[in-house]
């Protein structure tokens, strides 16, 4: 069975007061059904990425709630895994799609946080973590802070190259018109930014963004016209670590990451060099220098210099990571990020990425973490 | 006979300078420093209160004493500062120490003397063979209204001590125990108001000065003693006059004292106070030595007891750090960090 | 209102964890800190591990910028984890302490 990306669209992320969740989901997934070419009654199963609606806007029963809002009388569930959500509500629906019992589903990821303080968000964002972590006053900046200090140490990765991740993402943002922050920074604004966590700054962290993706998935298609290229979903890998960051084997990588990217590299028969393009889990600079280890793009302790060479961004050596701009400077919607990571990807792999296309992609992968790593998706798409 | 088989203080590692705070408040720093007998006071940390100091002290005092925590078959807590009105420190601090089930828990309330009610009372629990060992602790977070002469002195310190009636444990037997006691409204703190009020110099010779100076007459006849009996005597220290001037009027040389004193670098610890003097005290004291105990709680009382030391203090005391140690372990504050720090502002 | 049952349950995990001494495997110095903790900004957090070979993760109370290394040895010690609401029970738990 092959299972194809029929369509994926994406609101704009950012700090969109006027926007509510039902408005976002409206938006998005119009754009999605009418890019897929289907109507809206084809779509058999509605499955949902979103972490904060219950904890911030006191509303459960999502998977419900949105199914009634977008007139679907289907089966709608909710998944949550904190900053993985989307990626996991994917992965719930390529499953369902392999089962057989549906043949077309929608996924949508959606999270508006903007409408609280931050400081609300913060502890709420903390829910990912464990016990220990909370009552340790930790925060996420803290919780890979603690990570960056011990990569640091270890491998002597700097400050400056972590900021060469800002000032790469923040250079691609500017190619794409849904990206929260479309301005280019310097190493040096990100340096002499507020620190947060040391040696974390303000200019190292994702922000705190409102946002919906969709994508329809199939596994009965028909190529709309020979110009399209299908775009088909390789794999779908998620693997799980231990919860608190103090009971990992080590501090400096991402178990999770590296068995859910093995397990992906498997179900499609491919390698970490076969990648062209890679969207990962940068809400933290830190974060995307670890995927790229982790990932196997590159050696461990070897990825801070590779940044710094521009090895990794548009036009550079590859795979070229985060050409939307990542989660720091294209926003973090949390339920909404693993699901635009696919669209970005499909974007790229369909010929449909504009000014940030990279030439000739044919194989992406999208990286997506829960908390500070208990949890991985890795998904592989390809147009071959 | 009854006596102490291990004991454990604890000072916390901030202090803020007298002459910071009159600064703050335009007084003249030489003049209060030189009036108070006090130079600097320990200022416990913003996560810091009387049960967390008294859980560091009671470790200490088990160390030492070398007992099992399930032994404890008696844990009192006297402090001013409880953190809860209705709540028992004392179960808090057991469970923390892992002291079981089977400990009678009760907390105590006697401004400054509530720990030292509780040795006697422990000590009659022991001496009836109703327990073998029973942990007692004096703690207070002190609190002082900014502006208040008292916030000079108010300071934070916890001590701990276990009582039991082994021969080859005690280090310090309890040979006699004298008390006093009037309704005398010198210093208190109204349920639910945040800082205790005082009627100023009234504190003085009808409060501290009658009781300690009654309860250690009556100490004196009961026991048959008079000061050359003795190497050490120790005061409750409000101050650091009061404590001199009260050695002196008993008929006590300053060498006697000396060993004793903490409130020059410390202020006063409440119910602390004697106690960590004690502590001071026994940290250096020979074998056989003698001291004479004086505490005193506003409201108002005194309680004496007779101390004498035992070859057992020589070996066990090298298990816990001295309380000069602690004195010397310290970091200054700010007046705006001080009150920061103890949630003024 | 922090729970009183969860807290009373995790006492013997709080107990257990007294006496205790580690090393510092990772810090980092807390400046934008939970409601909760607001109070206490900046403060460091580490990752210790600890004599029996766990991993453990507290505040570092009483430190000084010397103390913030790899390697560090520290204690554990008994400390309020935070201020409570007005009028809910006390969370006592476990910090770490430079030795």
């Amino acid at each position: 069975m092959q299972i194809a990306v029929l369509s994926g669209a994406t609101t704009k992320f950012g700090e969109l007061w006027e926007q509510s969740p039902r408005s976002l989901a409206q938006e998005v997934v119009s754009q999605a059904i009418e890019q897929a070419g289907i109507e809206k009654k084809e779509t058999q199963a509605l499955f949902v990425g979103n972490m904060l609606a219950g904890i911030l806007g006191g509303q459960e029963n999502i998977g419900a709630f949105f199914a009634d809002e977008l007139g679907l009388e289907v089966p709608a569930v909710r998944i949550e895994g904190a900053c993985a959500s989307g990626g996991l509500a994917v992965h719930q629906a390529v499953l369902s799609l392999l089962t057989g019992k549906y043949q077309t589903v929608l996924i949508l990821g959606i999270e508006k946080m903007t409408d609280y303080k931050p400081e609300e968000v913060a502890q709420a964002l903390m829910a990912a973590g464990s016990d220990e972590e909370r009552k340790a006053g930790l925060t996420f900046p803290g919780l890979y802070a603690l990570m960056a200090q011990a990569h640091m140490e270890k491998y002597g990765t700097t400050e400056e190259e972590m900021a060469a991740v800002a000032v790469k993402n923040h250079f691609h943002a500017c190619l794409n018109e849904k990206a929260q922050f479309k301005k280019e920074i310097t190493i040096d604004d990100v340096l002499k930014s507020a620190k947060v966590a040391d040696p974390l700054k303000l200019l190292d962290c994702s922000p705190i963004s409102d946002g919906a993706t969709a994508i329809i998935l199939s596994s009965k298609f028909k190529v709309q016209s020979s110009r399209d290229k299908p775009v088909f979903i390789a794999a779908s890998a998620v693997a799980t670590d231990t919860l608190a960051l103090a009971d990992r084997e080590d501090l400096i990588s991402l178990k999770a990451t590296k068995k859910a990217a093995r397990k992906a590299y498997q179900m499609a028969g491919l390698g970490p060099e076969d990648i062209d393009l890679a969207e990962v889990h940068d809400c933290f600079t830190i974060a995307e220098i670890m995927a790229m280890e982790d990932l196997g793009f590159f050696e461990k302790g070897k990825a801070g210099q590779a940044i710094l060479k521009g090895e990794t961004k548009i036009g550079g050596k590859g795979p070229i990571i985060n050409s939307s701009g990542g989660l720091k400077a294209g926003g973090h919607p949390v339920g909404a990020t693993g699901v635009k990571q696919i669209v970005e990807v499909f974007n790229q792999l369909s010929g449909q990425a504009g000014k940030r296309q990279v030439k000739g992609a044919k194989i992406g992968l999208a990286h997506n973490v829960a908390g500070s790593g208990a949890l991985a998706v890795v998904h592989i798409l390809s147009n071959l | 006979m009854v006596g102490i088989i291990g004991y454990g203080a604890y000072i916390p590692k901030y202090r803020i300078k007298l002459e910071e705070i009159a600064k703050v408040w335009g007084k003249n720093p030489q003049e209060v420093i030189s009036s108070l007998g006090v130079a600097e006071k320990s200022v416990a940390g913003i996560d810091e209160d009387a049960v967390t100091m008294a859980v560091e002290a009671g470790q200490t005092a088990l160390r030492m004493g070398g007992v099992s925590p399930s032994k404890i078959g008696s844990i009192l807590v006297g402090s001013e500062t409880h953190p809860y009105a209705v709540n028992p420190s004392s179960t808090i601090i057991g469970e923390t120490l892992a002291c079981g089930n089977n400990y009678l828990a009760c907390d105590l309330e006697f401004a400054c003397k509530a720990a030292t009610t509780g040795i006697w009372l422990t000590t009659g629990l022991i001496e009836s063979q109703k327990i073998d060992y029973g942990l007692v602790i004096g703690s207070d977070c002190a609190q002082a209204k900014p502006h208040d002469v008292l916030e000079y002195t108010a300071g934070s310190a916890a001590t701990a001590f276990i009582l039991g009636n082994k021969k080859n444990e005690v280090m310090a037997e309890i040979l006699d125990f004298a008390t006093f006691s009037s309704d005398t409204p010198d210093f208190w703190r109204r349920d639910g108001i945040r800082y205790p009020a005082h009627a100023g110099r009234f504190t003085g010779k009808p409060g501290y000065f009658a009781h300690v100076i009654g309860a250690a007459k009556k100490l004196f006849q009961k026991s048959g003693t008079e000061p050359s009996d003795f190497d050490y005597c120790v005061f409750h220290m409000p101050n650091g006059k009061f404590p001199k001037r009260v050695a002196k009027i008993l008929g006590f040389s300053f060498s006697q004292l000396e060993s004793s004193l903490i409130v020059e670098k410390i202020g006063n610890p409440y119910s602390a106070s004697s106690l960590l003097g004690l502590c001071q005290v026994l940290d250096q004291a020979q074998p056989e030595a003698k001291i004479f105990f004086v505490s005193y709680g506003s409201g108002a009382g005194a309680d004496g007891f007779i101390f004498q030391t035992t070859k057992n203090l020589m070996k066990k005391r090298r298990l816990a750090k001295k309380v000069a140690e602690f004195i010397k372990n310290k970091s200054y504050l700010s007046y705006a960090q001080y009150l920061k720090i103890r949630r003024k502002i | 209102m922090i729970s009183p049952v969860k807290i009373w349950r995790h006492q013997k995990k709080v107990n257990q964890l007294l006496g205790k001494t580690g090393k510092i495997v990772s810090f980092t110095l807390i400046r934008v800190a939970p409601v909760e903790f607001k109070q206490q900004v900046p403060y460091p957090v580490v990752v210790v591990r600890i004599e029996d070979g766990r991993g453990v993760v507290g505040q570092l109370v009483d430190w000084e910028k010397k103390n913030l290394k790899l390697g560090q040895k520290v204690k554990t010690v008994y400390r309020k984890i935070r201020e409570p609401e007005s009028e809910g029970i006390i969370p006592y738990g476990i910090k770490f302490k430079p030795c």
